[in-house]
């Protein structure tokens, strides 16, 4: 059950995706996410379909961590998908079952969307697969940094990110053993009716928050022992360094972008 | 109940680049009464090995009977509840599954799980917390109010009132001060006797496995590397050695004495009162 929660769940590896700055990366899924937009016909979700097939196959993350990853959100981009198709009436109608009339516009456009959502998910579970959690906040401070011009609390900000993701295995960790313990004193947390697992969870939650209130002390105690005074003139122990096959990674969305907006209808 | 462990392995995370052996190998049987103590580094597999003894892990391979319970990998024993209520387990740092409002309502929640009734789960919860070294006062107190060795107690009555007849201790003193320490293990040492349990207790330190130990198991990598009585376990110094385990003091210290005294002693003395015993009639005999 707790393998099948993939957020922070780093899969180690040498690949080109993985040894890419993750100021790259962090972009690049964020222009992504832009870009995912300009399809809007077979042959641009189809470009749209080899970058992230491509990408995830030199990733050379096994296809079961992006299935995991999807699975929670395979119900939604099924029901979209069923709501286009009954809802849009666009084009020949394809067939007619009385009650219910399906065009082929509203056909495609379920493909479309939940295309257009598989790739989202995909792209963004490739960066939280093949980056360290603290790159990506390392990343994710550079690439904030001239807000705090304006005031944006960045290094807070960050901090309380890899914080977070520091402490998701921990808490996982923390709810396993907790509920073997609980199992071991007979509770049941995977059968029984509704009502009855609605009522187990609390012996599992309590004890959760009062660890997760006794780590954050205990975390907080230790940082200002070691005299931590939040940002001000705080240097990385990471120093990231932009290369070569970082830029190259501009030029394949470059080519990409270029390519949707010509052959996009 | 007797426990038959047979050929048990144990991958975690098994079909992913994660996967790593807990287990593989490990033979073992418990005869019902038994004291049996775990020795073993961090990371050699005994919590692993313990959480079998109640399903809390499935078995890769191999198997595992308790009684008329059996636990194979890749079968489903279904009644794994009724296997727990035979089995407690005290889990380290045991305070930390402390959930309810009043310590009352904590201790019966293991037992109301196994469908005992209030009542009778009330009145265990009430000789447990005097059993375990606190006063009945404490029965309507919040858990949380109490300090770290107080809600250990609490939380190791709440195991006790199960009445488990195989109860299994994971490092169930760890943090706490030598007095309670002591007090603890002596109360685990008379419910085994008194009660028949078959206790099976995982611990770092030698001399409770001295102490109490009917029979000792020291795990290494994953897998069983020396077992035994103590006294068999105790006196292969050089195995422990290449294990790099300690010896107990007291051992330690009969050995001094023999090589001093130019004597040799009973191999049967593990307690403090006996060493100390031994050391005295050692010196007697020196002085007549």
């Amino acid at each position: 059950m707790m393998q099948n929660i993939i957020i922070g769940q780093y899969v180690p590896g040498k690949s080109y995706v993985h040894n890419l700055d993750p100021r790259a990366k962090l972009l690049t899924t964020f222009l992504f996410v832009i870009i995912v937009f300009l399809a809007n016909n077979w042959i641009t979700y189809a470009l749209l379909g080899a970058f992230t097939i491509s990408a995830i196959v030199v990733s050379r993350i096994p296809i079961r961590f992006i299935y995991n990853g999807l699975k929670p959100i395979l119900l939604i981009i099924i029901l979209t998908f069923f709501l286009h198709v009954f809802l849009t009436k666009e084009g020949p109608l394809l067939f007619d079952l009385g009650f219910i009339e399906v065009y082929q516009g509203g056909v495609e456009q379920g493909v479309f969307i939940s295309m257009r959502l598989l790739f989202l998910i995909m792209i963004t579970s490739l960066l939280t697969l093949t980056t360290t959690p603290i790159d990506i906040t390392v990343g994710l401070e550079t690439l904030l940094g001239p807000f705090k011009r304006f005031g944006l609390p960045v290094h807070e900000f960050a901090l309380m990110m890899s914080i977070a993701l520091r402490f998701i295995p921990t808490l996982l960790e923390e709810t396993e053993k907790i509920m073997k313990a609980q199992a071991a004193r007979g509770a049941q947390f995977s059968s029984g009716p509704i009502k009855e697992r609605l009522k187990s969870i609390v012996p599992l939650l309590v004890p959760l928050f009062v660890s997760a209130f006794k780590r954050a002390e205990d975390l907080a105690m230790a940082m200002e022992a070691r005299g931590y005074r939040g940002g001000e003139g705080r240097t990385s122990i990471r120093l990231l360094k932009w290369e070569a096959k970082d830029s190259l990674l501009f030029v394949f969305l470059l080519v990409l972008s270029i390519a949707l907006i010509l052959l996009r209808s | 109940m007797d426990i038959t462990i047979k050929e048990l392995e144990h991958l975690y995370s098994k079909g992913t680049p994660f996967e790593r052996t807990a287990l593989k190998d490990v033979d073992l049987s418990i005869k019902e009464g038994t004291f049996l103590t775990i020795i073993g580094h961090t990371g050699s597999g005994k919590s692993t090995l313990i959480q079998h003894l109640n399903g809390l892990l499935k078995p890769t391979a191999g198997s595992i009977e308790i009684g008329e319970f059996h636990i194979k990998s890749g079968e489903k024993e279904k009644r794994l509840k009724e296997l727990r209520k035979h089995v407690g387990v005290v889990f380290q740092y045991p305070e930390h599954q402390l959930f309810e409002e009043t310590i009352e309502k904590d201790i019966i929640f293991g037992p109301l799980n196994f469908g005992v009734s209030e009542e009778e789960a009330k009145k265990r919860a009430a000789e447990l917390i005097e059993l375990v070294g606190l006063d009945h006062s404490f029965l309507e107190r919040s858990p949380f109010d109490l300090s770290g060795g107080q809600m250990r107690r609490v939380a190791i009555a709440g195991v006790l009132a199960m009445k488990p007849s195989i109860l299994i201790l994971d490092e169930p003193t760890a943090g706490l001060d030598p007095r309670g320490r002591k007090e603890i293990m002596e109360l685990f040492y008379r419910l085994h006797q008194e009660e028949g349990l078959t206790t099976i207790l995982v611990t770092h330190s030698m001399e409770d496995a001295a102490r109490y130990s009917d029979r000792i198991v020291i795990m290494e990598k994953g897998t069983v590397a020396l077992q035994g009585t103590p006294m068999e376990v105790f006196s292969d110094a050089n195995a422990l050695k290449a294990l790099s385990l300690d010896i107990p003091e007291t051992v330690q210290f009969i050995k001094r004495l023999e090589d001093r005294f130019n004597t040799t002693l009973p191999h049967s003395v593990f307690t403090l009162e006996e060493t100390v015993e031994a050391a005295v009639s050692l010196l007697r005999e020196e002085e007549s």
